[in-house]
């Protein structure tokens, strides 16, 4: 594959017929990828004729259903994170310094999760919180409660639950990964000097978990907003995010300048997020 | 089909050298390596003779990795041309230089079993299936690894792992080994005799040149015919071995082959027709073996610490005293360390006085002017 | 060990059953247990039957089974070929260019999956380019959206391999096609084996995008469970849900036996 017979040659070669290799990948990417997206930005803001189309992206931008999206996307995202951060927190640090028999498999368990697809998390729920679930049919025959009291899963916070579910291994594994690096000998000597377990873990444990926890916690940021299949299956009709409304405007009402012209800030949020994890873990030296 | 050629040839060559127990030379003309604009190797002239042991050491960052991966052509120099053998390689891929190569971490190929690890070379070139066979066979017998040959290279011990590095680097009957720092990876003991055991192999291989780079001056002392010394990119001192250690040509050479006391003298008298200079270190007049100085010239009497004795006998005409400030036993030797004239000179005796002075004592110190040498006071590179 | 006490471990152990329980447990037993129920109107189903599963083997499951098998291996093989190869001649790259395309083709990795749908019907509805409508789009958009999945696995490899094998290899005489088949393809092994792992489960689960450009008569398995639970028809949805989550965990253990026996480990 390679003609470069310098892996890591320190001066720049005249003859380098190695480096065009590059180019069917590259090329293969940007046909299948950077070219639709740019197509995306044209329709956003060209009409049919070619002429920018101003007075369409302000309508839009200042709609109701688009604010409403992004401010859904927004919380959600936030939310989730935050609750991905706790969550993974908690496990990790049980996992990896109170450790039990069988830990490690579980913590692989978890682990899979990340293999499956996110929806499932949803239908679960629907069996466990829906109103017609185990949770509310329990609470109902054990009080004789007319209505179902439960009713969080049709609204932000049963997204905001089935995406803590979802994502919280992506925070577990470089936790744990960081854990790992801990020096147990710090801890022990902590013991020893008398430090009680919960100022070892914010003297010693904490900060070794930041630089996971900023990664972790953006590339988390970077998936819930992306997230679509999760918010499609709950289909409550108040939670909207901005893919599922880019889905509709597309599919269901065909108003394909409409869903650029959304796409364009979904694809422009999602790339700051990422540039933000790229720099977190940069920073981490992941 | 370039590559059925260039096998057919190189696997001549190395048999007919071998034949003629010669081996080819290596010859830097004038080779320089640049990161950007850092410079790690400045203009570097150097010739390995057919089947000798270059040691070339130095202080991590000298130069002298880079000097051995731009003969591996993993590094391309910014000028000069290299040439092995009658060939210039400079323009050369690694896989048309006809090498073999042993890296600290071994880098046997953990996928395949040891015979294919030192069959990789020859198949690589297309070789035939017999010769494969009787090459391995005879690689591995040479390293003493004949019956390991089925094992996986996790399955040995990080000296067996070296052997069959070796092996896998001879069967391709190399012109030149390169050996990049082979034994560093292994404890003290094994290296002790995977040194040895280098050196055995190379008296059954004479013809085979051999650049050998370590910062280990042991390794280099026992094995080379020749050592350079590199530092700051460039060779600060090359010559034959024992000629180097002997009559180190300047400081920096004196202090990191072998330990070197340095006491500061002025010339008295140069060198006469036997070689040997008279110098003064503060009222003490010396004799040792000189170069060119003249009288009046400030200069450094190099003496190295087993050549110091308590006792004087007939060849050791120079004393000087120094104040005892430490004196440490460890079993075989005793190291004593002095203040001669502000000055700290070490002594490694194997036999000491039955009244061991005590430090604070003065104490005379004897040597000959045949273990001497007079450098230069401002040599360092 | 950071707390010595034994109740203080249990009660972090049950705050770690409990959140475990609740959050990952429940749910994968749960679609099981609804999988299998008859009818559910209490806390528990009354009775289990396996109705759910022949109902949807009579439907169109199989279908969807076979589309997206074949939709998740087609892209993952294109996206090990392609993010492999991108991987492997980035090296040969300067490092400024090195570090731009190894951003681009981080790319697709964080952009929406609908909108990478979105756009694949923008570009590829009019001739020339006609895919709209065709198998191809649905891999096409799935290869998009795993591409930088592989291509970081392969590039996390390649960074892990020490450049000793490499060199050992060339000045041994081995030209840089036999050094990359016989010695750096077969380091990297493991790495190409997960990389392919992880888009087939990706590839899998994939709904965004699929549910964008799919044509009618390949419907995946995320789509199928969809529309199945979209029209109520939630224990079938189930019952489909496990046939997948078994494909890709079946997978997924096959490839990590394969990879365990191939480096011996």
């Amino acid at each position: 594959m390679s003609e470069a017979l310098a892996i890591g040659a320190p001066t720049v070669r005249k003859r380098e017929p190695g480096r065009l290799w590059i180019v069917p990948p590259a090329a293969l990417l940007a046909l299948l990828f950077f070219y639709p997206l740019a197509l995306i930005a044209r329709q956003a803001f060209l009409d049919d004729s070619g002429v920018a189309n101003v007075a369409e992206i302000i309508r839009v931008l200042n709609s109701r259903f688009f604010l409403n999206a992004l401010v859904n996307t927004v919380t959600i995202s936030v939310a989730a994170t935050a609750g991905c951060l706790i969550v993974g927190l908690v496990l990790a640090l049980i996992l990896a310094f109170v450790p039990f028999p069988g830990s490690g498999f579980i913590a692989r368990l978890i682990d899979t999760f990340i293999a499956l697809p996110t929806f499932l998390v949803t239908l679960a729920f629907t069996f466990l919180y829906g109103s017609a679930g185990m949770l509310n049919s329990g609470l109902m025959e054990a009080f004789s409660l007319p209505l179902p009291p439960v009713d969080f899963l049709y609204s932000t916070w049963g997204v905001v639950l089935a995406e803590v579910t979802v994502y919280t291994p992506f925070i577990l594994r470089p936790l744990l990964a960081a854990f790992s690096l801990v020096d147990r000998g710090q801890i022990e000597t902590a013991s020893v000097l008398g430090a009680r377990p919960f100022r070892i873990v914010r003297q010693v444990i904490l900060p070794a978990a930041v630089p996971a926890m900023i990664a972790g916690g953006s590339l988390c940021l970077l998936l819930t907003v992306n997230e679509f299949g999760i918010v499609l299956f709950i289909g409550a009709k108040g939670v909207i995010t901005l893919p599922l409304l880019i889905y509709g405007k597309a599919i269901q009402e065909s108003a394909y300048q409409v869903a650029c012209i959304i796409a364009v800030v979904n694809i422009a949020l999602s790339l700051g997020l990422f540039g933000l994890y790229r720099f977190a873990a940069g920073r981490l030296g992941a | 089909m370039s590559a059925v050629t260039f096998t057919g040839n190189s696997v001549m060559d190395i048999d007919a050298a071998k034949v003629r127990g010669a081996g080819s030379n290596v010859y830097f003309d004038k080779v320089s390596v640049a990161y950007g604009t850092h410079v790690v190797l400045h203009p570097l002239t150097l010739d390995i003779a057919p089947g000798e042991i270059l040691a070339m050491i130095g202080p991590s960052g000298s130069g002298k990795t880079t000097a051995l991966r731009a003969v591996a052509g993993f590094v391309r120099p910014a000028s000069g041309r290299i040439r092995i053998g009658a060939t210039d390689v400079t323009d050369l891929p690694p896989y048309e230089r006809g090498l073999g190569m042993v890296v600290q971490n071994y880098a046997l190929f953990p996928h395949m079993r040891v015979e294919d690890n030192v069959a990789f070379g020859l198949r690589a070139q297309g070789a035939d299936k017999p010769l494969i066979g009787e090459r391995v066979k005879d690689a591995l017998a040479t390293v003493g690894m004949a019956t390991f040959a089925r094992r996986y290279p996790r399955e040995l011990s990080g000296g067996q792992q070296q052997r069959v590095a070796i092996a896998r680097a001879l069967a391709v009957r190399p012109r030149v080994l390169l050996l990049d720092e082979p034994l560093s990876a292994l404890d003290a003991q094994i290296r002790r005799n995977m040194v040895e055991e280098i050196a055995r192999l190379h008296r059954s291989l004479p013809g085979l040149t051999i650049l050998y780079v370590t910062h280990d001056q042991t390794e280099a002392l026992t094995l080379a015919d020749k050592i350079a010394i590199m530092r700051d990119g460039r060779v600060c001192s090359h010559g034959p071995t024992t000629e180097l250690y002997r009559r180190p040509p300047n400081r920096f050479t004196a202090e990191f082959l072998g330990r070197a006391n340095l006491l500061p003298v002025t010339v008295v008298e140069g060198a006469g027709p036997k070689g040997f200079a008279t110098a003064r270190h503060g009222d003490v007049v010396l004799t040792g073996a000189g170069r060119d100085e003249r009288a009046g010239d400030k200069s450094l009497l190099c003496i190295r610490p087993q050549h110091l004795s308590l006792t004087a006998d007939s060849e050791h005409t120079n004393r000087i005293v120094g104040t005892l400030r430490e004196v440490h036993w460890q079993g075989e030797l005793t190291h004593l360390v002095l203040d001669v004239g502000g000055t700290p000179v070490r002594v490694s005796a194997t036999k000491l006085p039955t009244a061991l002075p005590e430090p604070g004592a003065r104490v005379p110190l004897f040597f000959a002017p045949t273990d001497t040498s007079l450098l230069p006071e401002d040599a360092g590179v | 060990m950071l707390v010595w006490s034994r109740p203080g471990r249990i009660v972090l152990w049950m705050l770690f059953a409990l959140i475990f329980g609740v959050l990952f447990l429940a749910p994968l037993a749960v679609i099981l247990l609804s999988s299998l129920a008859d009818q559910w109107n209490g806390v528990l189903p009354r009775g289990l039957t396996t109705a759910h599963y022949a109902d949807v083997a009579r439907g169109a499951a199989w279908n969807s089974v076979k589309a997206s098998l074949i939709t998740g291996f087609a892209a993952s093989a294109l996206a090990l070929v392609s993010g492999t190869w991108a991987a492997l001649s980035l090296r040969l790259q300067g490092p400024a260019l090195k570090r731009l395309l190894g951003l681009l083709f981080f790319i697709p990795s964080a952009v929406p999956s609908v909108s990478v749908g979105l756009g694949l019907l923008v570009a590829f509805s009019h001739p020339p380019l006609l895919l709209n409508g065709t198998i191809a789009i649905v891999m096409i958009s799935h290869f998009v959206l795993i591409s930088a999945f592989t291509f970081g696995n392969v590039s996390a490899g390649l960074a892990r391999l020490s450049p000793d094998f490499e060199q050992v290899a060339s000045s041994l005489g081995a030209r840089p096609a036999y050094r990359l088949w016989h010695v750096t393809l077969p380091l990297l092994a493991p790495y190409l084996v997960a990389a392919f792992g992880l888009s087939f489960a990706l590839s899998m689960g994939e709904l965004g995008a699929t549910v964008m450009v799919y044509p009618p008569g390949w419907v995946t398995l995320p789509v199928s469970i969809f529309s199945l639970t979209d029209r109520g028809d939630i224990f079938a949805g189930a019952a489909l849900t496990m046939i997948l989550v078994a494909a890709t965990l079946i997978l997924l253990l096959g490839l990590e036996r394969v990879t365990k026996r191939a480096t011996g480990a």
